[in-house]
């Protein structure tokens, strides 16, 4: 079973994330609200899975992805974005963001992207 | 509330939670004339009710959150007019209206079926207005758009293999409609499939720096050429398992026609070099920043309720084991030792728990400010809302409560207190009007004053109507200014002969008269005529646990709540003086003091001593007062129960609370006993 860590501000949209990963079977071992703490859960989870919300206060997906990335250059992160944000996801993608998902999303999208990674 | 599914729920708490923050910002930043400390903040609150909007199908609300997003990206490298600021703070409010009437709709079951066309087409001409000149977001595709027709031979038979040298496959790949930015779709499955092939090229190969790419790419699709040691069946197999891949051709091809479609595909001689070489895998410790501040669990007010019922009892329970009566005259170190270890950890809970239902004031003196805001606009008159105390913290109750009284207070203030600013010059005013909201604790209260420098209350023009509609009986001199400012508290009751659409015909003070006695509290109204007028409200904290002072008299034990004991003392009898009218005054300190003796106060009768018995000072609002009783029982904390309504309101009498050998000890309330 794969082990995932949600990483975004928004409470609705992990929740949401995370009533659709457990539908299909995946395991969600940590939640996150800010890149801080994405990173500390990561070192003390090591997830399979991150998914990575963009705007976060504190610190933004961005730079826990790459945070990240320097800990675990292995580590599969998929940014969660809103519609309109090209810009921030070809940074994600070009610093080693795995895939992307793009709000609002649906179930079978997720998982789709989930297991193709 | 409770019917709704749990995503819902959840969509509305947050979605509230966010829209009161926002408020907030957009207050202060007004207050400063300055949005850029806010931008930040509020573009990434727009971001996620946005997100969350569209997940729950909320279209119209993700559009108007949408375009104050838009706005506020634009924001950060633009330098504003203060009118500009104005008219950005403007929309934002206006939003905010917008997002919390559709919250209602959905709160109370209904649809958010809010049009939002009019404020996004106003947000948007702004939005075009103040970005005037900047390049245009999407630059024009170039018309001589340069791509490859794959060739239709398809006879290419399928081999499955495991050859050593690669084969080279052309794939043309195209996405779901609700696939968005195809471009970085693209661009990720490239950078994916370098684990597995090699010598990548791509169509349109611009897809990192032009937007344009994704009309070409859904027009068209996107094209990749690539070398790969791994079967087309693999590759067909691997770009099928892709997310948001809705149709592909994957053709293997001959060595002979790579090269030209390979120049097709590439005519400026481009290699993929798009990942900047991930950096080296040094594992290197990340800076751990503070630990995050947020660490909210929400929990239902209910539980807290039960929670603090149960601490109530446990209290009691606890004395009830301490004070056993079976206990009596043993000498138990250890045991004293241990019930006091525990009344520690008890005492801890209860703090802990009381704090948990305590919520800060300041949302609610915001919604205040905003109230402020929009009326003075709106009445045309200059006032200033001042803020003081708003961390006081209140129990959860009563903040749900209080609310509407002080919006109903202020807009009173605003309408009926505040003159126009012509005649508060000619009163020799400032222009501008003012309104002080402040909150303190004071002793076991909560004080929350509204005070404004408006041309206060009419006393005689109160009285007559009073008198009219036979609230009043007695003659006007008759009456103290309090039970005449209290009239304004009964039902129906203006002086105001116009009804504007703020605070209309008095209906409101008696609703906040009720909602304030729900709450165990009380109202005073203080006025001087042309100068101003000011309403303190008090409440009790959540009082559910007193620390009590037990006094004895007779058999009966009253419950003095602590904090306003202030010393107790004995004093022979001889000392106790009587004034003409019979009132006993003890003088100490060389200030005199009224007494109260007990027994005849409540016509206690029993095994009464005329000897001497104790003195206990108790203070309220700065006026003492002399308890005399026969003698101090012992400090306990008490769950108060409230008075039931069939029983009578006793004057001086709060509550009850059992003790802890199951006796009822009437809690006393020194408001009750003050002479005034």
């Amino acid at each position: 079973m794969k082990r995932l860590l949600i990483v975004d501000d928004a409470m609705f949209m992990r929740s949401t994330l995370k009533m659709m990963l457990r539908n299909q079977g995946f395991e969600v071992v940590g939640e996150a609200q800010n890149g801080i703490e994405a990173i500390r859960q990561y070192k003390s989870l090591k997830p399979d899975i991150v998914t990575m919300d963009i705007h976060m206060p504190e610190m933004g997906g961005l730079d826990a992805l790459g945070e990240i990335l320097k800990m675990d250059p292995k580590a599969k992160v998929v940014m969660i974005t809103a519609a309109g944000d090209q810009k921030h996801v070809m940074d994600a993608m070009q610093l080693g963001a795995k895939n992307f998902i793009v709000k609002p999303f649906t179930e079978e999208k997720v998982i789709k992207v989930m297991n193709s990674i | 509330m409770s019917t709704h599914d749990p995503m819902m729920e959840m969509y509305l708490f947050e979605t509230n939670q966010l829209l009161n923050r926002l408020e907030q910002l957009c207050m202060d930043a007004e207050r400063k004339q300055d949005i850029s400390e806010e931008i930040p903040e509020i573009f990434r609150i727009m971001h996620t009710i946005k997100g969350n909007s569209m997940m729950m199908l909320l279209e119209d609300i993700g559009k108007v959150a949408h375009r104050i997003e838009d706005l506020f990206d634009k924001l950060d490298d633009i330098s504003l007019s203060s009118a500009a600021i104005e008219t950005i703070i403007d929309y934002n409010f206006e939003a905010i209206d917008f997002f919390k009437r559709e919250m209602n709709k959905l709160e109370l079951g209904g649809k958010a079926d809010g049009s939002s066309f009019d404020l996004v087409q106003k947000i948007e001409a702004f939005l075009e207005s103040i970005s005037n000149g900047e390049k245009p977001m999407v630059p024009p595709v170039s018309s001589d758009q340069k791509y490859f027709i794959p060739p239709s031979d398809n006879q290419t038979s399928f081999i499955a293999s495991e050859q050593a040298t690669p084969d080279a496959y052309f794939a043309r790949l195209f996405f779901d409609d609700d696939a968005q930015m195809e471009n970085v779709r693209a661009f990720t499955i490239v950078h994916n499939l370098k684990d597995k092939a090699e010598d990548i090229v791509y169509f349109p190969e611009d897809i990192v720096e032009n937007e344009g790419s994704i009309d070409k790419i859904k027009e068209d699709g996107f094209f990749i050429l690539f070398k790969t040691s791994e079967s087309q069946e693999e590759i067909h197999q691997y770009f099928s398992n892709l997310a948001y891949i809705n149709n592909q051709e994957v053709n293997l091809i001959e060595d002979q026609d790579y090269d030209s479609i390979l120049q097709d595909l590439k005519p400026k001689e481009e290699v993929v070099q798009a990942e900047p070489v991930a950096s080296p895998p040094k594992v290197e410790e990340v800076s751990t920043v503070g630990a995050s501040k947020q660490n909210f669990i929400s929990v239902d007010v209910q539980r807290v309720d039960q929670l603090m019922d149960l601490v109530g009892e446990l209290v009691v329970a606890e004395s009830m084991v301490v004070n056993n009566p079976d206990l009596l005259g043993l000498k138990l170190n250890n045991f004293d030792k241990a019930s006091r270890q525990l009344r520690l950890v008890i005492n801890e809970l209860q703090d802990i728990i009381m704090s948990v239902r305590m919520v800060p004031l300041s949302m609610t003196f915001q919604k205040m400010s905003r109230i402020v805001r929009d009326m003075k606009k709106k009445v045309n008159k200059p006032v200033e809302l001042e803020l003081v105390g708003e961390e006081t913290e209140v129990d959860k109750n009563v903040i749900e409560k209080i609310g509407d009284p002080l919006m109903h207070i202020i807009r009173n203030a605003m309408d009926h207190g505040i003159e126009d600013p012509a005649s508060r010059l000619e009163a020799g005013k400032d222009e501008v009007g003012k309104i002080t909201l402040s909150a303190s604790h004071v002793g076991g209260d909560v004080v929350i004053s509204i005070k404004d420098d408006g041309k206060g209350l009419d006393k005689e023009r109160i009285y007559d109507k009073a008198f009219e509609k036979g609230l009043i009986t007695k003659p006007m001199d008759a009456c103290s200014d309090q039970e005449i400012y209290q009239m304004i508290m009964n039902a129906g009751f203006s002086t105001k002969v116009e009804v504007t659409e703020f605070s209309g015909r008095g209906v409101g003070m008696d609703v906040v008269a009720k909602n304030i006695e729900s709450l165990g509290g009380a109202i005073q109204i203080n006025s001087e005529k042309g100068v101003g007028s000011e309403i303190t409200i008090l409440i009790p904290l959540t009082l559910a646990i007193v620390d009590g002072m037990m006094i004895r008299v007779a058999d009966t034990i009253f419950t003095l709540p602590i904090m306003s004991v202030k010393e107790s003392f004995i004093v022979s009898q001889d000392e106790v003086i009587s004034n003409s009218d019979g009132q006993e005054m003890v003088m100490i300190r060389g200030t005199c003091y009224p007494v109260i003796r007990l027994d005849k106060h409540y016509d206690i009768k029993g095994s009464h001593l005329d000897h001497e018995g104790i003195f206990v000072m108790i203070e309220h609002d700065d006026e003492q007062v002399l308890l005399f009783a026969d003698e101090l029982v012992g400090e306990q904390q008490v769950v108060v129960k409230s008075l039931s309504k069939y029983i009578k309101k006793v004057k001086g009498i709060s509550g009850f609370a059992l003790l802890g050998d199951g006796q009822i000890s009437m809690i006393l309330d020194p408001s009750g006993f003050m002479m005034a």
